[in-house]
């Protein structure tokens, strides 16, 4: 055994994380760590990574007892983590990145002869990347790539993978799957910590289950199945699940409108701090339709998001809500219309992280009369109102609507986010990545909500990163490449490696 | 999911339940203080005082006479007006550290508007609320440099605010000695008397000023927590992103914010001149050659979060002042024991917050 970790018991607060956990791992192979957000996958790992000390319970490596009381204690047994939030510094280049830390107490040293050393150890593992780019400049799979090559750096046997495809795109996770073969080959054993079954069939060769802080179970390769580990990993709930490991939510007809909700006119939006702009972009999304919109991040899909919500920042061409420009408005006019947005990244852009529930369900609507008294106070018994009704009608887990919002979880922060979308009336949602890093019962309620907006005869504008999901529930997909639009394809023509060459301008 | 058991209990009682979610800052401030008293003791005993003696007349100064309680108050309100100018733009994490430029600036405007209208001679009722204007417009005005220099420049305003104060302290030795202005009898950079229709006056040796500051905590509270305005202060402090992606013009607010405070600390001045001085004077807007801006700052870290709490922080803190001043007059106790001693309350207090709100 390379890793015995045994009757493993973490409390945070009131809060078991984990209740006797054994969790164990031959040398050699990729091993999976399955279960839904807040199993404890990750604590779990960040106790043998040495983040966190374990309240009972001893682990064994290589077979010998050892006490991780930091992370330095980790790597100097051999033990590297890649996170699934990249710890690389912006400013430094990925030489940089790889060697900070490793300087020791030498007043000098070559970067040169580093990188050196650091070219080789690519080779011989098959990854390459641009060692001189700043990381900041870096998109998210080249950045996990020089993670892993840290690792390594400082002489890891064993690297723990934490959610490492919550930012990649299907082909991005080949790349690294075929990348990580490599080092297991080399003898490297790594652990890969999902909520994904697809991904642990695809990839693992032996799978621990976590639920609600206990092990449910190991299974090796030949008895995996997805039945089993669905059934593993959710006992109580009744979620059928795809041949893709996707909530199973059907798309009922539904007529279409007439005139189009939004129609986009030959648009072009300058490019942001990273990426490329918008360029002559036009489609129509009608009433009653999900139009999916596929693309690999840092294309423009950013920009478009950005331009119907902040109208300020088109360059050339019209945006037309309900046959309406709205060039040239602010975004709480825009809002007014009907249109109502979630952000990319949930946390960063989507909610105040220190403000309450209340607080965050009123974000955007601050500007409506009926929130409002004398245009100039807030009307706080409205919003309190507002927010209870959000909190029971999305079954928000929570107190109460005064609770602070970075308390609650991942799936409860986007509830709150796509709630917060309801409380106007809306013709339009525009949404970006809605489903990022949740699990499979808040990605079910999500993809319900997406449909209910369809069946009320309102559009849904659905960016999104996972094909599968687009492929599931849309009506159409656009895909852009570069800024520009590479076409259109119906429901009935969605082949999932045509769409991919799309999206990859081929 | 960590739940906070205070906020799941609906059941118990409304006394109790503000207890408890008054407790945690209790302690906060019982450890601090009795910490930080613990360290004076301890450097008084060292340097040979009675013990307490200090003590005594550090806490009681204040509250021993009515001549005690009157300078404490005196200082309480600039100060009051100093804390607001930092703890506004503070919510929305935009540090003014320029209270005592705005101050000055104000201050310097009003001593010279009212020793241009001097000749006019008008009456009280008109000049009065005339110059209480200027001074909140002055203020507003010159804290608004460095709100514009952060929204369209990109400078960050400690650095601008900062500099700034250099710009007001030079105004005010100008004004104080230009000519016209300046008290050739005074044998110290001050200006002559501004006329009699400009002075506030007293009630019971408690200066009118009180009222305007009494005035100011309400509308303070007002605008943070009951206001479009103070919403959209703090969502920009909670989250600049976020609050910007949603409609909050973060322009607009941050010139509005910075205007807001600056015109506080800019009325505080005024009103120090108008209602104290009676004339501009160098140094008009330091307490023990501390300056009242640097003060605001440490009054504001030790409140946190509510604007009504800083009447009360301002008061103790005015308290220790006074004290300080009369342990350096009675018993030779040099000053720096009480700076020090406010200094490491402000700093105790901001450790043991962060400490326990991390255990939590």
């Amino acid at each position: 055994m390379l890793v015995e970790m045994k009757s493993i018991r973490k409390v945070f607060g009131e809060v078991v994380a984990l209740n006797d956990v054994d969790f164990s791992i031959e040398k050699g192979g990729m091993h999976g760590l399955l279960g839904e957000n807040g199993a404890g996958k990750t604590t779990l790992m960040n106790i043998l990574y040495g983040y966190y000390q374990m309240d009972r319970g001893e682990i064994k490596f290589e077979g010998r007892p050892v006490k991780v009381l930091s992370p330095q204690d980790a790597i100097r047994l051999g033990i590297g983590m890649v996170h699934q939030l990249s710890t690389l510094v912006p400013e430094f280049t990925a030489v940089e990145n790889i060697i900070l830390g490793t300087e020791g107490r030498r007043l000098s040293f070559s970067i040169g002869g580093e990188r050196a050393g650091i070219l080789k150890l690519c080779e011989e593992i098959g990854l390459s990347f641009p060692l001189q780019v700043k990381a900041r400049e870096l998109p998210a799979g080249i950045k996990q790539k020089i993670e892993i090559i840290r690792a390594l750096y400082r002489g890891a046997k064993l690297i723990i993978l934490d959610e490492p495809t919550t930012f990649l795109v299907e082909s991005e996770f080949d790349q690294l799957l075929k990348s990580v073969k490599r080092l297991i080959d080399q003898g490297i054993t790594v652990i890969f910590i999902t909520h994904k079954i697809r991904e642990v069939l695809k990839a693992c060769d032996t799978v621990t289950v976590l639920r609600k802080g206990k092990v449910e179970g190991k299974i090796d390769r030949p008895e995996m199945d997805r039945e089993r580990l669905v059934k593993m990993m959710f006992i109580e709930k009744d979620i059928k699940i795809t041949e893709s490991a996707l909530p199973r939510v059907q798309l009922p007809d539904c007529p279409r409108s007439e005139s189009p909700v939004l129609s986009v006119q030959n648009l072009s939006v300058e490019a942001g701090e990273k990426g490329v702009g918008v360029n002559n972009v036009s489609f129509d999304l009608y009433g009653g339709e999900i139009l999916g919109v596929a693309s690999v991040s840092g294309n423009g899909v950013k920009e478009l998001v950005g331009a119907l919500i902040h109208p300020s920042r088109v360059k050339e061409g019209d945006i037309r809500v309900k046959g309406e420009s709205i060039r040239g408005l602010s975004t709480l006019e825009v809002f007014a219309r009907g249109v109502f947005f979630t952000p990319e990244e949930r946390v960063q852009e989507g909610i105040l992280i220190e403000g309450t529930i209340k607080e965050n369900i009123l974000l955007g609507h601050h500007g409506e009369k009926r929130f409002l008294r004398h245009n100039l106070f807030i009307n706080w018994e409205e919003a309190g109102k507002a927010a209870r009704k959000t909190i029971d009608e999305y079954g928000v887990h929570t107190p109460g609507e005064d609770f602070l919002i970075k308390r609650l979880s991942g799936g409860n922060i986007q509830k709150v986010i796509i709630g917060r979308a309801f409380v106007g009336q809306i013709c339009l949602l525009v949404t970006h990545n809605p489903t990022v890093g949740l699990d499979v019962s808040s990605v079910e309620f999500i993809f319900r909500k997406l449909v209910e907006i369809r069946s009320h005869g309102d559009a849904v504008l659905w960016v999104n990163e996972d094909l599968d999901e687009l492929m599931m529930l849309s009506d159409r997909i656009a895909v852009i490449h570069r800024g520009e639009l590479k076409g259109i394809f119906q429901r009935d023509q969605f082949d999932k490696y045509q769409i991919g060459l799309a999206m990859i301008g081929a | 999911m960590a739940l906070t058991p205070e906020a799941g209990s609906s059941a118990r009682s409304w006394g109790a339940r503000t207890l408890s979610r008054a407790l945690p800052g209790l302690k906060v401030y019982g450890i601090a203080l009795s910490l930080s008293f613990g360290v004076i003791a301890v450097i008084s005993a060292v340097l040979g005082y009675s013990v307490p003696e200090v003590l005594r007349t550090l806490v009681f100064s204040s509250f021993r006479s009515f001549a005690g309680l009157k300078s404490t108050i005196k200082i309480s309100i600039p100060l009051l007006f100093t804390t607001y100018a930092f703890f506004i733009p503070a919510k929305m994490r935009f540090y003014n550290c320029g209270a005592w430029g705005q101050m000055l600036f104000g201050g310097a405007m009003t001593a010279v508007v009212a020793l241009l209208l001097a000749d006019w001679n008008l009456p009280s009722v008109v000049l009065i609320p005339l110059l209480v204007i200027t001074a909140i417009l002055a203020g507003g005005a010159f804290a608004l440099i460095a709100g514009y220099l952060k929204a369209d420049y990109d400078i960050n305003p400690i650095v601008s605010t900062i500099m700034l104060n250099y710009v007001a302290i030079q105004c005010v030795g100008f004004f104080c000695t230009a000519r016209g202005f300046l008290d050739p009898t005074g044998g110290y950079p001050q200006t002559k008397l501004l006329p009699s229709s400009a002075a506030l006056g007293f009630v019971g040796g408690i200066p009118y000023s009180f009222l305007l500051a009494a005035l100011t905590v309400l509308v303070v509270s007002v605008l943070i927590n009951r206001t479009r305005l103070g919403y959209e202060i703090n969502a920009i402090g909670y989250n600049p992103v976020a609050a910007q992606s949603y409609g909050i013009d973060f322009r607009r607010t941050l010139m509005l914010t910075f205007f807001f405070g600056g015109a506080l600390a800019g009325l505080g001045g005024g009103l120090e001149v108008m209602n104290i001085h009676n004339r501009l004077l160098v140094g008009f807007a330091d307490i023990s050659g501390l300056e009242l801006g640097a003060l605001g700052i440490l009054a504001t870290l030790v409140v946190g979060e509510n604007p009504m709490a800083v009447p009360v922080s301002c008061f103790l803190m005015s308290v220790l002042l006074v004290g300080a001043d009369r342990l350096q007059r009675t018993m030779q106790v040099p000053v720096e024991l009480v700076f020090l001693l406010q200094a490491m309350i402000v700093l105790l207090i901001v450790i043991t917050r962060a400490k326990l709100s991390a255990k939590r």
